[in-house]
């Protein structure tokens, strides 16, 4: 494993202990150390995360980072070979039906009930709900322009998702769970998506967890990042603090005495296409720059967050 | 004031609250947002832009803190009046101090003195 991987790992590790402790009842996830192992490698590393209340945490990744298995692990759907997920302090794997109605999943392959149609299978659902809100399903079936008679078999692929996600936020639940939702939908459908999750989470405090490789989606509504890299949980933060507190330095041939070891919050080191050196650092909390950043002749640049991920995962 | 006024770019490296919090400090500065003009609401912001609500509290509270704006009962957020018909020489610094850290950057890394700089510098201040 890359030893600046390893390096990232357990800095987030000690960044999670170090912060004041909220207590795990009311955190609507949590997990402590979670492995997983698929065929030999590692689809979950040790991971290890808490979700506080009222948060919006985009997971990023590439394609088998282990997005869709640690959201699986995190709400018990599949069982870890170590390490504990909690939901609201209780067992992830045990989850009552108390914990099930306060929270919502819409996974990544839309799911059963294809016979029903899309308004029989609404009505079905929304039975086991005591907080369905009716009006709101018919209003976004509107303006979604989701026709009820139809077979969810019959729809495309974006249709489906979009009856998946009405159905998740019917119920107006707590905690909201999406895997790459927005995968099969237009960009028009996106943005009313995000608008959707953004005002939820913003004004009535909904805890939201969802995982995309669409970056710019990521950043209009999350308030917090968190990148998966081949089963490891790197850069779990704040997204503001994120762009505020990374650096991309082009540290040239001249000044390559400068760098004697890895400088403090480095994330990725490359040689650099005209000479010398690319280094992108996350600055801790609180801490000031390395002095490398301004030494003469260094050139320093803020990454976009697409550009970071790319940094540590490509 | 409208919602859309406001151009927000998700990809920027800048954080969307800083985007907001400049964006209106220079339209006040300039004029386009008069004293006493009502913001759009958080919501508003929020949902013509599709951004999670709190990042826009985060700029109108900024804002706020800074005496660019302030809350009237009733009417939400509304430009603030600002002392003797000018911005306070500390609002005019906060305006030009992004270009006066990317000068020193760019300088830093050209490795130019900073007496030639400001020698430069002066001479284009006093020519215009």
């Amino acid at each position: 494993m890359n030893a600046l991987i390893e390096r990232m790992a357990a800095q987030q590790m000690a960044m999670d202990q170090a912060r004041p402790h909220t207590d795990i009842d009311t955190l609507p996830l949590a997990a402590s150390r979670l492995e997983l192992r698929y065929e030999g490698h590692a689809a979950l590393d040790r991971v290890s995360l808490r979700l506080e209340p009222g948060t919006v945490l985009g997971l990023i990744g590439r394609n088998g980072a282990g997005k869709t298995t640690l959201i699986r692990a995190l709400l018990g759907l599949v069982e870890p070979d170590a390490g504990s997920a909690t939901v609201w302090g209780r067992p992830a794997l045990q989850m009552g039906d108390a914990a099930k109605a306060r929270l919502a999943y819409v996974p990544q392959q839309p799911e059963a009930l294809a016979w029903l149609k899309v308004g029989d299978m609404l009505d079905f659902v929304g039975r086991f709900y005591p907080n369905w809100d009716a009006a709101f399903v018919d209003d976004t079936l509107d303006r979604w322009e989701l026709p009820r008679d139809r077979m969810l078999a019959k729809l495309s692929p974006g249709e489906r998702q979009r009856v998946a996600i009405v159905r998740a936020l019917a119920p107006r639940p707590e905690l909201l769970v999406l895997d790459e939702p927005a995968a099969s939908l237009d960009p028009v459908a996106r943005r009313e998506l995000l608008r959707e999750i953004a005002l939820r989470a913003g004004e009535s405090g909904t805890t939201v967890l969802f995982s995309t490789h669409i970056v710019s989606d990521l950043e209009r509504v999350a308030s917090h990042v968190a990148f998966m890299h081949q089963g490891r949980l790197l850069l779990h933060g704040e997204l503001d603090g994120l762009k505020e507190r990374n650096l991309r330095l082009h540290v040239p041939a001249s000044a390559a005495d400068q760098l004697v070891g890895p400088v403090p919050g480095e994330v990725a080191r490359r040689p650099h296409l005209y000479g010398g050196h690319s280094i992108v650092i996350v600055r801790e909390e609180g801490a000031a720059w390395p002095a490398l950043a301004s030494a003469p002749g260094v050139q320093r640049e803020v990454l976009s967050l697409e550009d970071l991920f790319v940094e540590v995962a490509g | 004031m409208d919602a859309t006024l406001l151009h927000i770019q998700p990809a920027a490296p800048q954080p969307i609250y800083r985007q907001i919090a400049e964006q209106i400090r220079r339209l006040v500065a300039g004029g386009q947002l008069a004293v006493g003009d009502t913001l759009p609401s958080v919501r508003d912001v929020a949902a013509a832009h599709a951004i999670n609500p709190m990042t826009v509290s985060k700029a109108y509270s900024q804002l706020e803190a800074e005496g660019v704006l302030e809350r009237q009962r009733g009417k939400g957020m509304a430009v603030a009046a600002q002392p003797a018909g000018r911005d306070t020489p500390a609002q005019r610094w906060t305006l030009i101090e992004p270009s006066l850290d990317a000068v020193a950057r760019q300088a830093r890394e050209l490795e130019l003195s900073p007496d030639e700089v400001i020698a430069r510098l002066s001479q284009r201040m006093r020519q215009q």
